[in-house]
């Protein structure tokens, strides 16, 4: 008889590992990305496509050139890809997007050392880096579907103050996403389903998206009193892509459940904040990024008191 | 009473397919293999030689030291060997081999014992070779001892038949086939321990997946007020002494002290169903029942082996359906993995599990992606992603004060962590070798302390 495997305790596992978890993300991600190409057409899929595919490449060359243990095959380089293609628009050049991607997989993650030790989120990162560099990466680009006067995304109104509302698009377009912006974020009714499928698969918790959409809308309500107008904000813009898809990316925010709450309660307060006071249109992304920075602090002062431990 | 918060803790398939099953008692192996550490504290002393007779329930091996445990024959026969073996845990033990004369003959010089006082109970306990069943190997003898020293008053005595782990049900056949022992057990306790138990509550904690157990239990103990039956929920780690503890009085285990420091004492049922045959019958420890279980099992049972049974010999009563790729002895989630199937079953075996080649090897563990799976399923709130981290550090004293701010030396080895971990990293050992460097280390700090004063 041939040699038994020896091997600590325990002896068996929930089955749940690296590989499946980031492909539900993927999976979340495709009503985003169907909702891209029936609104913004064949760019918006050539976009993804390049996203993705330069994301695996570079992941699988940077591995090759590092003597890696080869990783392209967990699909992170894919959730890093087409997140930070959603994040397009079709104004993008399809070169800036490829090199967009390469930045994420190599110099915020590859270089930090590869998967889970990254400290900011690469396709946020990637989507920050190109808007400093190219300029506006979220706008400017019209939806195919219909006849838009305005090309302007919705916040371009809404950051005019509560009169902004009437030259905005309907709420129903808001929810349907038939207005400008980013591929992937104007389609909110898309964002939910991914959302729902998530928090089904158990891979995010319901209350950490909920909470960081309910503090920019809390915030709005009470500095304007006008709830359509608060819901107007967080209809509007990258809120709902973020909140579901990059503030639960769970290398780069706190580990329990109080953690991630502060930090997305954290992200909400400080979009809030650009948004209506500082010089961009958009805070999501640059909320998320400092939130991020913060992550080792919050895990700091949120960790879980052991059951018999003695000070 | 104040509603406590639960203790985290997870749902893993049950598997109880052998429950149905009355124990077997199977036929006499050829021989048997007794290591000499099948309990927690120093080996046992062998006291026969090679050529030896030995009867059923003859002491072979005396205890040595506290928390030791003498070892009897198990089978009636000759001494073959008296040799080092490798155990399961990579430690080297003499082990007695006896080859058996097929007559199973019981020594003619046992006798139940005379028991009048506590002193004498716990005497007659530590003759009768009784350890922990439930896994910890602890002997039983050397647990009331500590009741003793005056420190304590035990109000509670928790009787252990959560079962929590997949696949056993030896406690849960014992609860069903003898419940008349463990009644005795029970009794003889209260009665020889009376001045240390006063007006002791005994708990009897089943989880609610074995609802004919917890039946047979209110109906062998009616009638007596001072046993309660505790309905546990059905989740791992339910039977983990700490989280027993917890659920069942809401008293919480500090790290570091003794059990009986919490006002109560937890016992394995099983225990005292064994703990009643030797003070009735005299005959010690010597076999035990074993669930024999697994995905490669042909037909799983429960098996009534003298200890010592060489595993492949217990296969052979169930038949396989593939080549063994892995054998364990106890749970899946918390067993050991034993190096041949030739290794003897030893006194806490309450189950053998085979796996096939499939399912035995691991997956290959990758990077830790900070999910928090681990610290949300830890039923002590340990910051299992941080001792990793920790027992990086390279100065010492940094080392220990980053380790034990974890919580890892609360840590009760459920393998919580390392089941639910998605890149299946190896958490459960990493936090026992951390708990053990910090052992060494606290050790190692006494000593500098000893030799400056």
């Amino acid at each position: 008889m041939k040699n038994l495997h020896v091997s600590a305790a325990p002896h068996i596992n929930s089955g749940v590992s690296t590989h499946n978890i980031m492909l539900d993300v993927v999976i979340a991600m495709v009503p985003a990305a169907i909702a891209a190409v029936v609104l913004f057409g064949l760019q918006a899929l050539l976009i993804i496509l390049t996203c993705i595919a330069s994301a695996v490449l570079a992941e699988a060359i940077f591995n090759l050139c590092v003597h890696k243990k080869q990783t392209v095959f967990d699909f992170s380089a894919v959730v890093t890809g087409l997140l930070l293609a959603l994040n397009l628009s079709t104004n993008v050049p399809l070169w800036q997007c490829a090199l967009g991607s390469v930045f994420a997989i190599v110099v915020v993650k590859g270089l930090f050392g590869g998967l889970g030790k990254n400290i900011v989120n690469p396709a946020i990162a990637a989507r920050v880096f190109m808007l400093l560099t190219f300029g506006a990466v979220g706008g400017g680009a019209a939806p195919i579907v219909v006849e838009l006067a305005s090309s302007a995304t919705p916040l371009e109104f809404l950051n005019k103050g509560v009169e902004g509302l009437e030259s905005a698009p309907s709420m129903l377009d808001l929810f349907l996403g038939v207005h400008g912006g980013a591929i992937g974020e104007t389609c909110a009714a898309a964002l939910l389903v991914g959302f729902l499928y998530l928090v089904v698969r158990r891979v995010i918790k319901w209350y950490v998206p909920v909470s960081f959409v309910a503090t920019v809308f809390l915030c709005y309500l009470v500095f304007t009193g006008d709830a359509t107008y608060a819901l107007a904000q967080v209809l509007a813009g990258g809120l709902i892509l973020g909140a579901v898809f990059m503030a639960t990316d769970y290398v780069t925010t706190p580990a329990t459940g109080l953690g991630r709450v502060i930090f997305c309660v954290g992200c909400g307060l400080l979009t809030f904040a650009i948004r209506q006071f500082g010089s961009y249109p958009e805070g999501v992304s640059i909320s998320i990024l400092a939130m991020n920075l913060l992550t080792p602090f919050i895990e700091t002062w949120t960790k879980k008191k052991t059951l018999g431990g003695i000070k | 009473m104040l509603k406590r918060k639960n203790i985290s803790s997870l749902h893993v398939p049950h598997n109880k397919h052998t429950a149905g099953f009355v124990p077997v008692r199977i036929p006499t192996p050829p021989e048997v293999l007794l290591p000499m550490n099948m309990h927690s504290g120093h080996d046992a002393e062998p006291v026969v030689k090679v050529g030896d007779h030995v009867y059923v329930g003859q002491l072979v091996a005396r205890e040595e030291g506290r928390f030791s445990s003498p070892v009897h024959a198990t089978i009636s026969g000759t001494v073959a060997e008296i040799s080092t073996m490798e155990t399961a845990e990579g430690k080297e033990t003499l082990a007695i081999r006896i080859e058996s004369d097929g007559k199973m003959e019981p020594d003619p010089n046992l006798k139940a014992p005379e028991i009048h006082n506590c002193e004498e109970f716990l005497q007659a306990l530590r003759e009768s070779g009784l350890v922990g069943l439930g896994g910890a190997a602890f002997p039983t003898w050397a647990k009331f001892n500590e009741m003793c020293s005056g420190q304590y008053t035990v109000d509670t005595v928790l009787v252990n038949a959560a079962e929590c782990e997949p696949y056993i049900t030896s406690d849960h056949r014992m609860m069903l086939d003898h419940p008349d022992l463990i009644v005795k057990g029970v009794e003889y306790l209260r009665t020889y321990m009376h001045e240390y138990l006063k007006d002791a509550c005994f708990k009897i904690c089943i989880e609610k997946n074995k609802p004919d157990a917890i039946a047979k239990m209110r109906e062998a103990f009616a009638g007596m007020d001072y046993v309660d039956i505790h309905e546990l929920d059905t989740i791992y780690p339910q039977g983990a002494k700490q989280v027993t503890l917890y659920n069942a009085t809401g008293r919480v285990a500090i790290a570091g002290k003794r059990f009986p420091a919490f006002h109560a004492v937890i016992i394995n049922v099983s225990s005292f169903a064994k703990m009643a045959e030797y003070i009735s019958t005299g005959m010690p420890l010597v076999e035990r029942i074993v669930t024999v279980d697994g995905p490669a099992v042909r037909a799983p049972k429960n098996l009534i082996a003298p200890i010592g049974t060489r595993i492949r010999y217990l296969l052979e009563q169930t038949g396989l359906t593939s080549e063994p790729g892995k054998i364990v002895i106890g749970g899946p989630m918390n067993g050991t993995a034993v190096c041949s199937v030739d290794d003897p079953i030893v006194k806490v075996a309450n189950a053998v599990l085979v796996f096939d080649e499939k399912k035995s090897v691991l997956p290959t563990p990758s990077a830790c992606i900070h999910c928090g799976r681990c610290i949300e399923k830890c039923p002590i709130n340990i910051n299992v992603v941080a001792v990793d981290d920790a027992m990086k550090q390279k100065n010492e004293d940094k080392r220990a004060k980053a380790l034990i701010d974890t919580g890892v030396r609360q840590c009760v080895d459920c393998g919580c962590c390392s089941y639910v971990c998605p890149a299946h990293r190896p958490l459960l050992a990493n936090n026992q070798e951390a708990k053990w460097w910090l052992k060494q280390y606290a050790a190692a700090q006494k000593e500098k302390e000893g030799g400056n004063t």
